[in-house]
């Protein structure tokens, strides 16, 4: 049986979208956009370490777009949005922000945080719920569930997150995360200047800034 | 723009602001203020603090086993033996002359050896070069070296022509991955980066002018069994091949100068003589003198000979509230008697020369065990200069490939810029002083121009683009 040319070229067409409709899309980190800070306490003063190294990327199930002139994204299910993703920041990107010997600050921490036998920060996605209500315009506002693991323990973790669609194919997840230091068997740095014993707190906040871009299909 | 002392963006205050700590240590138990030790940061051993972590080792080649390169294998070798693990085992040298390389390889027994620069850039072993040849060859060697991917140390001047300085500090430039830094060793020592932000932030006033000498009973000649290693030996001799005493000697003097005065020279005026019997047929005057015009009317007078080593080598800063002489890496404050005092000077330690008193800038002064002895015997510094540029090189190039490594592992995409933002934000990377290309470029334009001022015995104004590539 022939098959005229126009229909060939329709049924390609349908063909072309359904895949596209049901297919995963990946966006992978990229290196500019990136920023990752620490902020703690301790006896003397608050303190600061900054990075800019995050790898990883996160995948949206099929259907999932992110339009954010929409009062929500396409392709929720139950209110959450289908999706995977793993993070992972090297301990020795992050350094710390003050002008007198930042080496030392970060020696301390790398050391607290066993960064020899566990050189990376991870966080798996288990769970991507979006929160309502939307203002378009603006980014999503989520509430992310996973797994982080620092210092080789791994702990159950939660917080809000915005995920805001950018040109050009790219997005960008910011958020900050509280996180325990003894939770995850990191002892508080407190070292001994010569003028007394300077504690850190327990308790640091982690925010991040991420930038990440649609992974273009290969064509086969 | 700071009015006073000619130096704009920094102020007492921030200099106070920025010492602070290393102050108050030093107030509360007498904790030495020498940059050296704070940038060892060795914690005691109760303090809970750690040390810094060592770089990770790089394997370094040394091309050019000279006096100067034999001495460059002397100095890894104290740096190697510094720490617990060697952090710049010499993997290879080379040398064209093989009595060099027999003499060399006493340092480095465990280095291959070559006779051919390529040879030595293909050896995969190598991740650092070390540039210790005459003056006229960096450019080739260091050019191939950055393409070959390797870190490079090039000594001063880059070069004995400003094109040849330009086409290196543009490979520099653009080798993004890799560290480069010329020989400009001072830039490392840590009594230059203790002094830097104390003349900076006006200590001396207002300033008036520099006055620095680099004197020396010699005579550069090297006799040699054949009269082809002769010529060879000799090329400082020869105006086709040096930049003569500004270029080899001087450099380091005038590069210190621009780095105190934050800027660089307008113009030049250089005279020249060769005082003593020419028998070695040289070319390169042996006595040079020179005066710099800097901005807001500063001068910098600077004189070199071999033919006579009265004061050796010395620099001196004045400004309209005091003076401040540095020798043999130590450094006096000669206050004027209209100059407020800080307080601090009187328990600071003092050494008399002839009818003038001056206070020690070593930073360790108000320590009682540096109080005794003479000027000349008190020596608050471990290691030459040498020492600390490669310790900054070595300790740079090993940090900058763990950091491309990892960097590229996260981002296989990213453009060099990108890059470079990212390195620029790595403490380990500028945890150590060094100079840089651009450092590298200012200060062999100044002793190029300045060697061509002195032999033509006329004034010779800078273009602002001889700087710039």
């Amino acid at each position: 049986m022939r098959i005229p040319t126009w229909s060939a070229a329709a049924l390609a067409v349908c063909l072309a979208s359904a895949l596209q409709a049901g297919a995963q899309t990946r966006y992978n980190t990229q290196p500019v956009g990136n920023s990752v800070r620490v902020n703690g306490t301790s006896t003397a003063h608050d303190w600061e370490m900054d990075g800019s190294l995050i790898g990883g990327y996160i995948e949206f199930g099929a259907g999932v777009t992110l339009d954010k002139s929409q009062s929500a994204p396409a392709g929720l299910q139950d209110g959450k949005i289908p999706a995977t993703a793993y993070v992972h920041i090297p301990v020795g990107s992050i350094h710390a922000k003050v002008d007198h010997l930042p080496e030392v600050m970060d020696s301390l921490m790398q050391k607290a945080m066993k960064a020899e036998n566990f050189p990376r920060i991870d966080f798996t996605l288990k769970e991507m719920t979006f929160k309502a209500p939307h203002t378009a315009g603006k980014p999503f506002d989520m509430e992310v569930a996973g797994q982080l693991v620092i210092a080789g323990v791994t702990n159950n973790a939660s917080f809000p997150v915005t995920l805001e669609p950018l040109d050009g194919g790219k997005i960008k997840i910011s958020g900050s995360a509280p996180v325990k230091m003894t939770a995850y068997g990191v002892p508080p740095p407190a070292p001994n200047f010569g003028l007394g014993l300077m504690r850190c707190g327990d308790d640091v906040k982690v925010s991040f800034d991420w930038t990440l871009k649609e992974k273009i299909k290969e064509k086969k | 723009m700071n009015k006073k002392n000619n130096l704009p963006e920094s102020n007492r205050r921030d200099f106070l602001k920025n010492t602070s700590l290393a102050t108050m240590m030093a107030m509360m138990g007498g904790v030495e203020l020498r940059a050296e030790d704070a940038a060892k940061s060795t914690p005691a051993p109760d303090s809970g603090l750690t040390k810094i972590p060592p770089a990770p080792p790089i394997n370094v080649g040394v091309v050019g086993l000279g006096d100067w390169g034999r001495q460059i294998l002397g100095t890894l070798a104290i740096l190697n033996t510094a720490r617990e693990k060697p952090s710049a085992p010499v993997a290879a040298i080379c040398d064209t002359y093989h009595a060099a390389i027999r003499r060399g390889g006493k340092d480095a027994p465990n280095a291959q050896s070559y006779e051919d620069y390529t040879k030595l850039l293909a050896d995969p072993n190598v991740q650092a070069v070390i540039i210790a040849t005459p003056t006229g060859t960096h450019r080739e060697i260091a050019l191939a070296a950055l393409a070959a991917g390797k870190h490079v140390y090039c000594e001063a001047p880059l070069a004995n022509t400003m094109d040849d300085a330009k086409a290196i500090a543009k490979a520099a430039r653009d080798a993004v991955k890799l560290v480069f830094q010329p020989g400009l060793q001072q830039r490392s020592h840590p009594q230059i980066q203790f002094l830097l932000p104390y003349i900076r932030s006006g200590a001396l006033g207002k300033n008036i002018m520099v006055r620095a000498q680099w004197h020396a009973n010699t005579s550069w000649y090297h006799a040699a069994p054949t009269q082809e290693r002769e010529d060879a030996l000799n090329w400082r001799l020869r105006n086709a091949t040096s930049t003569g005493l500004f270029g080899e000697e001087g450099i380091h003097q005038m590069d210190t100068v621009s780095n105190f005065l934050r800027g660089r020279p307008s113009a030049v005026t250089g005279f020249s003589s060769m005082m003593r019997a020419n028998v070695n047929n040289r070319e390169t005057p042996d006595t040079v003198q020179a005066v710099f015009e800097y901005p807001h009317g500063v001068q910098f007078f600077h004189d070199l000979t071999i033919c006579n080593s009265y004061e050796k080598t010395c620099e001196v800063y004045l400004g309209d509230e005091a003076a401040m002489m540095m020798r043999d890496f130590k450094a006096w404050l000669f206050k004027e008697s209209n100059a407020a005092l800080g307080g601090w000077e009187v328990y600071a330690r003092h050494d008399t020369f002839y009818d003038a008193t001056g206070i020690a800038l070593v930073a360790n002064a108000s320590k009682q065990t540096t109080l005794s002895g003479s000027a000349e015997s008190f020596h608050p510094y471990e290691h030459e200069p040498l020492y600390y540029a490669l310790d900054a090189f070595t300790s740079k190039a090993g940090w900058q490939n763990k950091e491309v490594k990892e960097y590229e592992e996260y981002y296989p995409d990213a453009d060099a810029q990108t890059l470079l933002d990212h390195l620029k934000t790595v403490p380990a990377l500028t945890s150590k002083p060094a100079a840089n290309w651009q450092d590298g470029l200012d200060a062999t334009v100044m002793a190029i121009t300045a060697n061509q001022a002195a032999i033509k015995k006329q004034k010779i104004t800078f273009e602002k683009e001889w700087f710039e590539l």
